[in-house]
């Protein structure tokens, strides 16, 4: 493990310094982290990478293969398209958490703010805690799992994916509708969390798209005269 | 973009000499990122409550200094020029303790804005705003804010996007013409105009074209028809329109709201002794806090503290 202290250093000499350790096998721990924003962005090896305090925005960001593990909270849009590799944030997570990943896991021990998940086309995202209003908005694809309560709105104009809620629900978002989890995905759902360490097992409600929104046929009175 | 923050320290009757320039300073110059075209405070004390604090901004300070003798001699005022720095004048009116603080609040504001060749950046009782161009460590260093002790206060750094650049365009807003409240804003107000508009046909006066102003001109109106801070925090959810999370000073308290779409960001921390609030938790990292209690408000809420 390879360690560096981020209070001497600029961003980008930290993500540089990130990348080029991206390519040994050895892990590196970022001491000093500060809050800072675009920590860890862009990287795309096999690396562990342990950030030692909070981070700030777009941690992780668009990052492919690397595990990163921040142990302190983390500001907004953590894990933001995400491509794959995995980030687990040991405290809370600001909004936008997980924004338009793509793939791996994202996982937040504590609460995760609004919009936890927005746009998210693929990859697992969960949430120990609470998670804020319109979580899951105009998702497409992947897994959302709160395992505490979720705000207002939840699953907004969502096309695909599905998001499994442990808790309340403060209300349902434009188009989504709650279905019942089948004991299968319910497993599976638990297994994910034994994963991260979470042993309980709650009996999740699972929220999809209604898809009473769908018009993707209909054309526009314009492209009409077109054809 | 804007940065926020505040810190109000829990003791009896209002500490005294509580470090709040100190913990201001620190946490505006971390969110520095945040915007570097000014940067601006409110600190509140309540060791001094004799005096009315009066803030002006001038060009020509000498000029200024003149004028405002000149005007004063008219109108049987007897502002003390207490101290000039650069472009900025702090001025001393002795309260009246037979009469309305609000009316004389109203007197004194009027005066000022009638000198010729001054801006008038506030009025309090308790409490100073020093706004300036430029970050946190070049505010401390033109206006000692690292000596400012007191009970509670806010701070802002500022990226300009609705209005322009300038020391009377920076937070905090001063609710004219009501003492001790101020607001710092991160966000933007669409229906600025619409309610600038109504608050003028009201009889309310703006100083600025900030839309920021809004808030404190729309909070003033509301305390001073008798509601609480908390309820007026409340009312501003529905009636202002746009993306917002502000911050507002009073005398003895300091308050947020955060809009419907919990569009920009607030972290909390709170123990026993202190409540400290800032648009990104490294500000609040600066603290020192230890154990405290997290808090990341949602959407739609307001939350108010007092000394």
């Amino acid at each position: 493990m390879v360690d560096i202290d981020a209070s001497q250093m600029t961003t980008r000499d930290i993500n540089l310094r990130l990348k080029s350790n991206s390519f040994s096998n050895n892990g590196i721990t970022v001491k000093n982290s500060q809050g800072r924003h675009n920590l860890g962005v862009g990287l795309s090896s096999n690396t562990e990478i342990k950030f030692e305090g909070n981070v700030g925005y777009f941690c992780g960001g668009l990052s492919s293969q690397c595990q990163i593990v921040i142990q302190g909270n983390a500001g907004w849009a953590v894990g933001d398209n995400l491509m794959s590799g995995s980030i687990a944030v040991e405290g809370n997570a600001g909004a936008s958490a997980g924004s338009t990943m793509r793939g791996g896991s994202l996982f937040v021990r504590g609460n995760s703010g609004a919009r936890t998940g927005i746009s998210m086309k693929g990859g697992h995202l969960v949430v120990g805690g609470d998670s804020g209003f319109m979580t899951g908005f105009m998702m497409q694809k992947g897994r959302i799992v709160v395992c505490g309560n979720v705000g207002e709105a939840v699953g907004d104009s969502m096309y695909e994916g599905e998001i499994f809620v442990g808790g309340t629900i403060g209300s349902l978002g434009s188009d989504a509708i709650v279905q019942d989890a089948s004991e299968d995905e319910l497993i599976e759902v638990w297994e994910m969390l034994a994963k991260e360490g979470i042993a309980e097992r709650p009996k999740f409600k699972k929220i999809v798209s209604a898809k009473k929104l769908y018009h993707f046929d209909s054309l526009e009175r314009l492209e009409k005269n077109v054809i | 973009m804007c940065g926020v923050c505040g810190v109000l320290y829990k003791t009896k009757n209002g500490e005294k000499s509580a470090p709040v320039g100190v913990a201001l300073t620190e946490m505006l110059a971390t969110m520095a990122h945040r915007g570097e075209d000014s940067t601006g405070i409110t600190v509140a004390n309540h060791s001094e409550k004799t005096d009315f604090i009066v803030r002006l901004w001038a060009e020509d300070v000498h000029g200024a200094k003149q004028h405002i003798g000149e005007a004063a001699a008219v109108h049987n005022i007897t502002p003390v020029i207490d101290r000039m720095n650069g472009n900025f004048i702090r001025v001393l009116v002795k309260v009246n303790q037979d009469q309305d603080i609000a009316d004389q609040v109203k007197t004194l504001s009027t005066f000022f804005n009638q000198v010729e060749g001054v801006t008038l950046h506030s009025i309090g009782n308790v409490s100073e705003v020093i706004k300036d161009t430029g970050t946190a460590e070049d505010l401390d260093l033109r206006h000692s804010i690292r000596a400012m002790s007191g009970s509670h206060g806010i701070g802002h750094v500022r990226l300009a996007t609705e209005s322009r650049v300038d020391i009377t365009h920076s937070h905090p807003f001063w609710a004219y013409p009501f003492a001790d409240v101020t607001v710092v804003h991160n966000g933007q107000l669409t229906n600025y105009h619409k309610l600038r508009r109504k608050y003028e046909a009201g009889g309310h006066k703006f100083l600025t074209g900030n839309d920021s102003e809004l808030i404190a001109v729309y909070l003033a109106d509301k305390l001073s028809r008798g509601l609480s801070l908390h309820d007026s925090l409340s009312g501003a959810l529905g009636d202002l329109d746009g993306t917002f999370t502000f911050l507002v000073a009073t005398s003895d308290s300091i308050g947020y709201a955060k809009d419907r779409w919990a569009a920009k960001p607030l972290v909390i921390r709170e123990d026993k002794h202190v409540v400290a609030i800032a648009s990104e938790e490294v500000a609040l990292d600066t603290l020192g806090l230890g154990e405290s209690q997290r808090i990341e408000p949602q959407e739609n809420e307001v939350m108010t503290w007092s000394i």
